[in-house]
């Protein structure tokens, strides 16, 4: 809220936003979880979601996730494109009849008043090859803008979603970019003190941009792809789905910097792809087989 | 006036299986409808993104069935028979009667006639039409066993002001509307069709689509003549728009101009495709910086409006950045890049298909005589923007980007032109390429697709065509015709085979020129059909199609049809028919090579002379042949034909005679055959 003191302060921090959607869903029961320790595409990818997504246990979780494309680095000079973004990540199962109406309330949380802009459900079917999931929702848009991913999975690792989970993936930079009316994610005010998002990930845009792209070694890239693959399928056999699950996600991570520095041909891709997925695919069922 | 509703209540349903639903729910309550014998007045259907309603007027309260007599099984079968005719007719063993018929003696029954309530047999027909829907995508969701669009919220069923209670999976159905608009929900109690009508649009909730679109189009047209635009807008997007709302408001935006310096396909792209926005044109159709958003509420305070011009900003910026790495980097240095695109999993990479391109481009441009630099190169250059940011931005902009990075290196105009002009044709309507070095790097890529994909046995089948395989000999096909393209294609398709080989691809399939000739010829049927050829001229003339110039088959067909009513065709038909019906179904040594020495009449001599000299003609290698005059020179054997058969006895009694005459009309319908197998022609045989 506006006030005299502080003029520039008539819209919420990056970190505001961050905390306001922790509290107002913490407030609707879900568990706040901390962000997954190990490199990761996307929210999706923390165990919290994947893992918990199979069987039949009811489960609420909402978590910050850094992401990481190794391929959308631009050296920090693209004003909307980032190697390195957060996501704010919901997953709730089974999906509640009033999933909809209790997005539209985060919203407001953060400071979009939901009855003065247009948000609109597009259709947007998603899947992910590697962790062998898809699922139906939409992209979920603010005056044009897309700011939520909204999905009800109907598969994780290749097996079926039962009961169906429905996850709520927010763009946190572009979220705050609309709140906020920034042009360039950089200029984004990370807090009240005036410290921008470039203050803090310009230089690391640059510098892992130039390791993504130029000196990442793809030798040592392709000997930890195949070493955490035996890691996984091991660990599998002793019927140890978390850790297991890990080393899918360090071969993921691996492979998208292998992907980035533009070593992998293109029949080698799809390969590539299925070995994840059947990283993903073991590591759910040992989950499932597992679970008390 | 006795009406029945039912709303179906969901969460956002995507525009193309709404309207898919929407059809198919009027469709199939009205047949069912009609199967019950429920009487009634009209049926409407409307939808909106959560809404799918169904309203039918004067249905009648009761159906009155008549009683009937129902024919059994024959006297004397096994008991379990007739005990199924029974229970199929929900009749007991009293009701049975025996009777002769002129087939023996048979069981009967006689049903009692019936009353029954149409509101009993409207909640079979609803259960029956929504447990069946064929949604194209659907999914589960909660911990609910049902499949729909997107979750199923809440059933409405309305029968003459009472409600219409029955329950389908989890739900149960309700009396009450619901109004959900953004946090606010209301429910309301209706009591019928227009109670429900003013609940909702006292709410600005409009579930009538024509009433939508209406209100879309009418606004925009406004803004049109105001603002002196070009007032066309493209339909399938005001359709999709419309059905993404359900309080249109239309505002009108703009963007700063100095993007319009990107090339305009772009910003359409971004605007239309992207954020469904309509561009708008000045009179003389040059894109503005001006258009218009189809918001789903009004806009106080311009909120909305400064929103989705940010976002057309952020988006033009981006492209503009784009636009600017990408015209300056050098096409050709960029083919290596293509190595990493992958054509297809077996087939190789793009850089692979662009080699085999140049080469069958230029094999192709000796045979019909075209500049072999321009068309190598354009081949060669025909797919590089493939890895430009903006095509992996714009993935629908193939071609046309390609075209605007080769003219701004300055490659030549046909040459850029091809690159994006041999995508053509896209979609049914569409233009073929028209321009010499387009049109023939259209073909070579259309036919490498499929000799690729035939290669490796991914063929279309009846119901699936994943690949589009279809489409692309049908855009082939019309490119050859309507350019003129005079060529064999069995030798491009077998050199084609060649260079995959060279390229190390695995064959799976050792009858592929066969298998796509015969597949064209299948296709090009659809292209005649849509000519307006008749039906047995496209048989007789696939029928007789021995070798692999599609060009040839499409004169002859257009050549037939325009003849086939007049004195040349009937003339051509009776002349054939006559020597056909002697010899058509004649033995296997009749392969018509008649002796000239056994012929004892003129009559005999001058038919064969005549079909000398007609098979000359045929035979004549020549590059534009004239099917015409080949045509008109068959309708003058009428005469020849027609004293032939006044004066010579074809079955002469000297058995070598007889023969003779027999191989002569042989020979005659042979080379008949050979322009269109006539016995296929309709009233021949």
């Amino acid at each position: 809220m506006p006030t005299k003191k502080n003029k520039k302060k008539n819209y919420l921090s990056f970190q505001e936003i961050t905390l306001g959607l922790q509290k107002f869903w913490s407030k609707h029961g879900c568990v706040i979880l901390q962000p997954y320790d190990t490199e990761v595409g996307a929210g999706t990818f923390h165990p919290a979601t994947t893992l918990r997504s199979l069987g039949p246990k009811p489960w609420k979780a909402a978590y910050v996730q850094p992401s990481r494309r190794p391929t959308d680095g631009r050296y920090g000079e693209n004003p909307n494109r980032l190697q390195h973004y957060y996501q704010y990540q919901v997953i709730l199962k089974p999906s509640p009849d009033n999933v909809k109406q209790l997005y539209l309330k985060s919203l407001n949380a953060i400071g979009i008043d939901v009855k003065k802009h247009d948000i609109r459900f597009i259709e947007d079917d998603w899947e992910s090859p590697t962790l062998g999931a898809a699922g139906l929702g939409w992209e979920v848009w603010c005056d044009g803008m897309e700011i939520t991913q909204f999905t009800y999975f109907q598969q994780m690792a290749s097996l079926e979603c039962k009961p169906v989970p429905v996850e709520l993936t927010y763009g946190l930079e572009r979220i705050c970019m609309f709140v906020q009316g920034k042009k360039n994610v950089f200029d984004i005010e990370w807090n009240e003190e005036g410290v921008k998002y470039k203050d803090i990930f310009f230089r690391s845009e640059k510098e892992f941009s130039a390791y993504n792209f130029e000196f990442a070694n793809t030798e040592t890239l392709l000997k930890n792809f195949e070493l955490a693959e035996i890691e996984c399928k091991s660990l599998l056999e002793k019927n140890l789905a978390l850790p297991a699950y890990d080393q899918c996600l360090k071969a993921s991570h691996f492979f998208n910097l292998l992907d980035a520095r533009g070593v992998i041909g293109v029949a080698e891709r799809t390969g590539f792809i299925g070995r994840i997925r059947e990283l993903a695919k073991g590591s759910g069922e040992v989950w499932l087989k597992t679970q008390i | 006036m006795n009406e029945f509703f039912v709303e179906l209540y969901s969460e956002e349903i995507p525009p193309n299986l709404q309207i898919n639903v929407r059809k198919e729910f009027e469709d199939r309550i009205r047949n069912l409808l009609i199967d019950e014998n429920i009487k009634f007045k009209k049926i409407f259907s409307y939808s909106s993104p959560t809404r799918l309603v169904i309203h039918v007027i004067g249905v009648v309260d009761k159906i009155k069935i008549s009683s009937k007599v129902i024919k059994g099984p024959k006297v004397g079968v096994i008991e379990d028979i007739l005990n199924n005719f029974l229970r199929s007719n929900n009749a007991s063993k009293k009701a049975l009667f025996k009777k002769k018929i002129d087939k023996g003696e048979f069981y009967f029954i006689k049903t009692l006639p019936k009353e029954l309530f149409a509101k009993d047999l409207l909640i079979k027909i609803i259960l029956n039409i929504i447990s069946s829907f064929k949604w194209k995508k659907s999914m589960k969701w909660s911990n609910h066993s049902m499949i729909w669009g997107r979750p199923l919220r809440s059933i409405l069923a309305i029968y003459n002001n009472n409600h219409l209670s029955f329950n389908f999976g989890h739900l149960r159905s309700t009396e009450n509307a619901i109004i959900e608009k953004d946090l606010l929900v209301k429910t309301k109690k209706v009591k019928n069709f227009k109670d429900y009508e003013n609940f909702l649009k006292k709410n600005n909730v409009f579930f009538n689509q024509k009433e939508r679109e209406q209100k879309i189009i009418k606004k925009l047209e406004q803004i049109c003549k105001s603002g002196n635009y070009n007032n066309v807008f493209n339909n399938r997007l005001i359709e999709e728009v419309t059905n993404i709302v359900e309080d249109p408001n239309v505002l009108l935006l703009e963007f700063d101009k100095k993007y319009l310096e990107i090339p305009p396909e772009i910003i359409i792209s971004t605007l239309e495709l992207h954020q469904k926005y309509f561009p708008l044109f000045d009179n003389k159709n040059k894109l503005t910086n001006n258009f218009c958003v189809v918001a789903n509420k009004p806009d106080t305070n311009n909120i909305i409006k400064d929103g989705n011009q940010r976002v057309v900003e952020a988006r033009l910026s981006d492209a503009k950045f784009f636009w600017n790495k990408d015209k300056s980097r050098n096409l050709i240095k960029q083919l290596a890049n293509l190595k990493k695109i992958t054509f297809y999993e077996k087939l190789g990479s793009i850089y692979d298909k662009t080699q085999r391109l140049r080469k069958l481009s230029s094999w192709l441009s000796d045979e019909i005589n075209i500049n072999k630099e321009k068309v190598e190169i354009a081949a060669s250059i025909s797919k590089s923007d493939l890895c430009s940011d903006l095509v992996n931005e714009y993935p629908e902009l193939q071609g046309k980007m390609g075209k605007y990075f080769a003219l701004a290196q300055g490659f030549d105009e046909e040459v850029a032109n091809a690159v994006s002009d041999h995508y053509l044709p896209i979609g049914n309507a569409s233009i073929v390429a028209k321009k010499p070095i387009s049109y023939s790097i259209s073909l070579v890529d259309k036919l490498d697709t499929l000799v690729g994909f035939f290669l490796i046995n991914q063929k279309p089948t009846s119901s699936k065509d994943p690949l589009a395989l279809r489409r692309s000999a049908i855009g082939l096909l019309k490119t050859i015709i309507e350019n003129k393209i005079n060529i064999k294609l069995s030798d491009l398709i077998n050199y084609n085979i060649k260079l995959f080989q060279e390229q190390k691809v695995n064959i799976e399939n050792i009858d592929v020129e066969n298998e796509i000739i015969k597949f064209l010829r299948d296709r090009i049927k659809n292209i005649l059909k849509e000519k307006n050829i008749k039906g047995d001229i496209i048989d007789a003339s696939i029928s007789s199609h021995a070798n692999s110039n599609f060009l040839d088959l499409y004169k002859k067909n257009i050549i037939m049809n325009k003849y086939i009513n007049k004195d040349i065709g009937k003339n051509v038909l009776s002349s054939y028919k006559r020597a056909f019906n002697i010899v058509g179904k004649s033995a296997d040594n009749i392969d018509g090579n008649p002796d000239a020495v056994l012929f004892r009449q003129d009559e005999e001599k001058n038919l064969f002379e005549k079909i000398k000299e007609i098979r000359k003609n045929i035979t004549i290698k020549e590059n534009n042949k004239d099917f015409e005059k080949l045509l008109i020179s068959l309708s003058e054997t009428r005469l020849l034909t027609d004293s032939f058969f006044d004066k010579v006895k074809v079955n002469d009694e000297n058995i070598d005679i007889k023969n003779n005459r027999l191989q002569l009309l042989k020979l005659f319908c042979n080379t008949f055959n050979n322009f269109i197998n006539f016995s296929k022609l309709e009233g021949v045989s």
